[in-house]
């Protein structure tokens, strides 16, 4: 439908406005399940449905507004005390609330359907007509608003045995779940819609403009000294002058770089806020009782890194809850308490931000992880049996891995675990597994927190310079090229008892001189977990600040090469990627090397 | 009077004028569409990135960004040369993605009408492909082979410039 240009700026306030309700409501609907008795709580709930009943009524949306009608009715005789909360009631109208998200999508990607809305409005009814005792049991529980945005047909296999089953009811709730199960898949596409606008602090945004207001005072000193120079020959007060401004300028443009980049960063919340209602369903899908303890939901991190970290985040909690949690009664069985722990929480460290998911679970098995990477021919029983625990655990991350039996429609398709580490790399982060067999995992993921800006290690490599990034650079040694050694064909140095591999960047980097001929060499060691290589270079520049520049989307795979940087003087420095050459399998023989 | 207003309109088209910035390249002179060039600067220096096919130069730095800088002479497999006060660097816009593309010289902008196109014959050079080559002009009793860029580099060739030696 055209709109004009007012509707359509009512349109979009509508749209923005109402997405921010909901997700309160949805927020709030959860905390509500566990403290019942919040009236206030309620009544916010109350009045958000309102406001989207009266805004949708207002730009005459009819099937919003049916929906949200009967749903502000029972929260007003919730509120009212007239009908009392319990589980099939919040049910109900979470359901109802999906459905809601779902028609403002419609509406949002201009695209009204006639949804099927019975369903829900029924139980909306029934709700209202009966005491809650009566509250008709059966098709209250068979609507499990999954939010797995694959088919949920296999859901349909598992009914509660409470049920009776009812052929017609049966289809709708078919129905009622694929629609829900779209709903909840159009929300995360509205999600990944929404990267292109920001919500910014105005404070934020006031800083941002006194810095430039700053600036534009030192430019306007920067001409007023250009002419003053051209008309006169005094070079060492030009020079002063000239330093002063330098100085200043510098200082303006590192405020400006940070607050810029503070702009861009998003509270981690926004990703965990998901995750409540995820774990509510999952767990009772699952049958498993799970408490969520969220610390952290404050830190922040650049938004593009959020963007990418909520579906990973998803699998591993999925995961967890899947996996590693057991059934009430094995954990009884176990002397665990009865209702399982996860722990989603965020810190900032240093320049990253570590995300980390615990489970008090049943931890992973060395045993039957090796035993499947065996029985897949990922791995020999000769490196199975050099290998540490940790480098066991990660095996998980290797494509088509799983050791679940059974493929549910969760987890264990093997697909989820590898796909997670890329992501995290393409974040340039790193993923840890901790685990203790009985007592449950940690799954560590650290992030930097901007990717744009990164401290590095200028190097020269017969002439041409390259950057490492600092933050894989354990140390920078000055060697004699006659203290490298051969160990099963390849260059190593000896450093404290333990034979470094070495990589020749001119070699790698075919870069044309006669560094075999040099007395001394550095080698920078670079190292990502517990792998180390020594990249050999034949001069250190210093430390600097450099900005990452794409290389484009044609040069983006040059192995080795991470990007590009615009040095001081103009010239394009690349960036080398030392995950990329750990990687490489150079580092295979660290282990074998074993003492000297 | 309809009639009238067709053939008007076929000439019409046929005289649609299209302007090409030619350059040469070694003895052989091209032209490519004015619309897809950006800008056209002199040689600066360019970092060589490793792992790369051999007509990839490496890249430069364009007013804050980098962007790849291929050599027409070694797509093209003629014999390598100096590079002199006359050559260019013609930055191109592929499917958004900046490219510049080096070249011996570049001289002029010329208007054509489409008519003047004739379709490439058989065997025109060696070593262009024939794809990339959408036809021949005759221009002042020169011979302008007429480049489309765009379909020089394959969709897989482009996404897998970065060869592994």
């Amino acid at each position: 439908m055209s709109l004009n240009c007012e509707d359509q700026e009512l349109l979009e306030g509508f749209l923005t406005e109402t997405t921010e309700l909901l997700e309160k409501v949805d927020d709030d609907l959860l905390i509500l399940e566990k403290t019942p008795g919040d009236m206030e709580l309620l009544n916010r709930i109350f009045r958000s449905v309102h406001t989207v009943k009266g805004a949708a009524s207002f730009l005459e949306f009819e099937l919003l507004v049916k929906v949200t009608h009967k749903s502000e009715d029972v929260l007003n005789r919730l509120r009212k005390g007239e009908l009392a909360f319990d589980n099939k009631i919040m049910d109900v109208i979470l359901e109802a609330i999906d459905l809601v998200k779902l028609l403002v999508d419609d509406i949002k990607k201009d695209n009204i359907v006639e949804r099927p809305l019975d369903g829900t409005l029924a139980r909306l009814e029934s709700v209202l007509a009966d005491k809650h005792e009566e509250s008709p049991a059966p098709i209250a529980e068979q609507t499990p608003d999954t939010q797995i945005p694959s088919s949920s047909e296999s859901e349909n296999e598992a009914p509660s045995p409470t049920e009776t089953p009812d052929a017609k009811i049966e289809i709708q709730q078919k129905v009622e779940q694929e629609s829900v199960a779209a709903g909840q898949q159009s929300s995360a596409n509205k999600d990944a819609q929404d990267k292109s606008t920001l919500r910014v602090d105005v404070k934020r945004v006031d800083d941002l403009m006194n810095q430039v207001g700053e600036l534009v005072l030192e430019r306007n000193r920067m001409s007023h000294l250009n002419n003053d120079c051209l008309g006169r020959t005094n070079i060492d007060a030009f020079a002063d002058e000239f330093g002063k401004l330098v100085k200043r300028i510098s200082f303006i443009t590192s405020e400006l770089q940070m607050q810029v980049l503070k702009m861009r960063l998003v509270p981690v919340g926004t990703v965990f806020r998901k995750f409540p209602r995820i774990v509510r369903n999952l767990a009772r899908d699952l049958g498993k009782q799970v408490d969520l303890k969220i610390f952290g939901e404050e830190t922040e991190l650049d938004r593009s890194v959020v963007d990418e970290i909520g579906d990973p985040l998803i699998h591993l909690v999925r995961n967890a809850l899947d996996h590693a949690l057991e059934s009430a009664e094995d954990r009884l069985a176990a002397g665990k308490p009865r209702v399982g722990c996860i722990t989603l929480s965020a810190k900032h460290e240093g320049n990253n931000i570590i995300i980390s998911i615990k489970d008090d679970g049943r931890g992973l098995d060395p045993e039957k992880i090796s035993a499947k990477a065996l029985e897949k021919g990922v791995v020999t029983a000769e490196q199975l049996a050099q290998m540490s625990q940790k480098e066991i655990f990660d095996l998980i991350f290797l494509p088509g891995f799983s050791t679940k039996e059974k493929v549910s429609d969760l987890s264990g398709r093997g697909v989820g675990m590898d796909v997670v580490k890329t992501n995290v790399r393409k974040l340039n982060g790193i993923i840890d597994i901790k685990s203790e067999m009985g007592t449950g995992s940690e799954i560590i993921l650290r992030l930097p927190l901007t990717l744009a800006i990164i401290q590095s290690l200028m190097v020269e490599i017969e002439g041409e310079t390259y950057s490492i990034p600092l933050s894989a650079v354990i140390e920078t040694l000055r060697v004699r090229q006659d203290e490298f050694c051969s160990v099963g064909g390849r260059e190593v140095l000896r450093l404290r008892k333990t034979a470094l591999p070495l990589m020749r960047l001119q070699q790698r980097f075919d870069i044309r001189g006669a560094e075999s001929d040099r007395e001394f060499l550095y080698v920078v060691v670079v190292g990502i977990a517990e792998k180390r290589l020594g990249l050999v270079v034949t001069r250190l520049l210093g430390q600097q600040e450099v900005a990452i520049k794409s290389l484009g989307n044609y040069l983006a795979d040059v192995p080795g090469i991470a990007g590009s940087t615009i040095l001081g003087d103009g010239k394009v420095a690349l960036i080398v990627d030392p995950a990329k050459l750990i990687d490489g399998g150079e580092v295979e023989m660290y282990r074998h090397a074993s003492s000297f | 009077m309809n009639t009238a207003a067709a053939t008007s309109n076929s000439v019409e088209m046929k005289e649609e004028r299209i302007q090409l910035v030619s350059f040469k390249i070694g003895n052989e002179e091209h032209g490519i569409n004015v619309l897809k060039v950006r800008e056209i600067i002199r040689m600066s220096n360019i970092t060589r990135v490793p792992n790369t096919a051999g007509y990839i130069e490496g890249v430069i730095n364009l007013r804050g960004k980098v962007i790849p800088i291929i050599s027409l002479r070694m797509k093209f497999n003629l014999p390598e040369a100096e590079n002199d006060s006359r050559t260019r660097i013609i930055v191109m816009d592929m499917d958004n993605e900046l490219m510049g593309f080096i070249v011996d010289s570049v001289a002029e902008v010329i208007r054509i009408a489409l008519s003047e196109i004739q379709p490439p014959p058989p065997i025109v050079t060696g070593g262009i492909d024939q794809e990339c080559i959408s036809g021949v002009i005759n221009h002042d009793d020169r011979l302008l082979v007429l480049l489309n860029l765009e379909k020089m580099f394959s969709l897989e060739e482009r996404q897998t410039f970065a060869d592994i030696i």
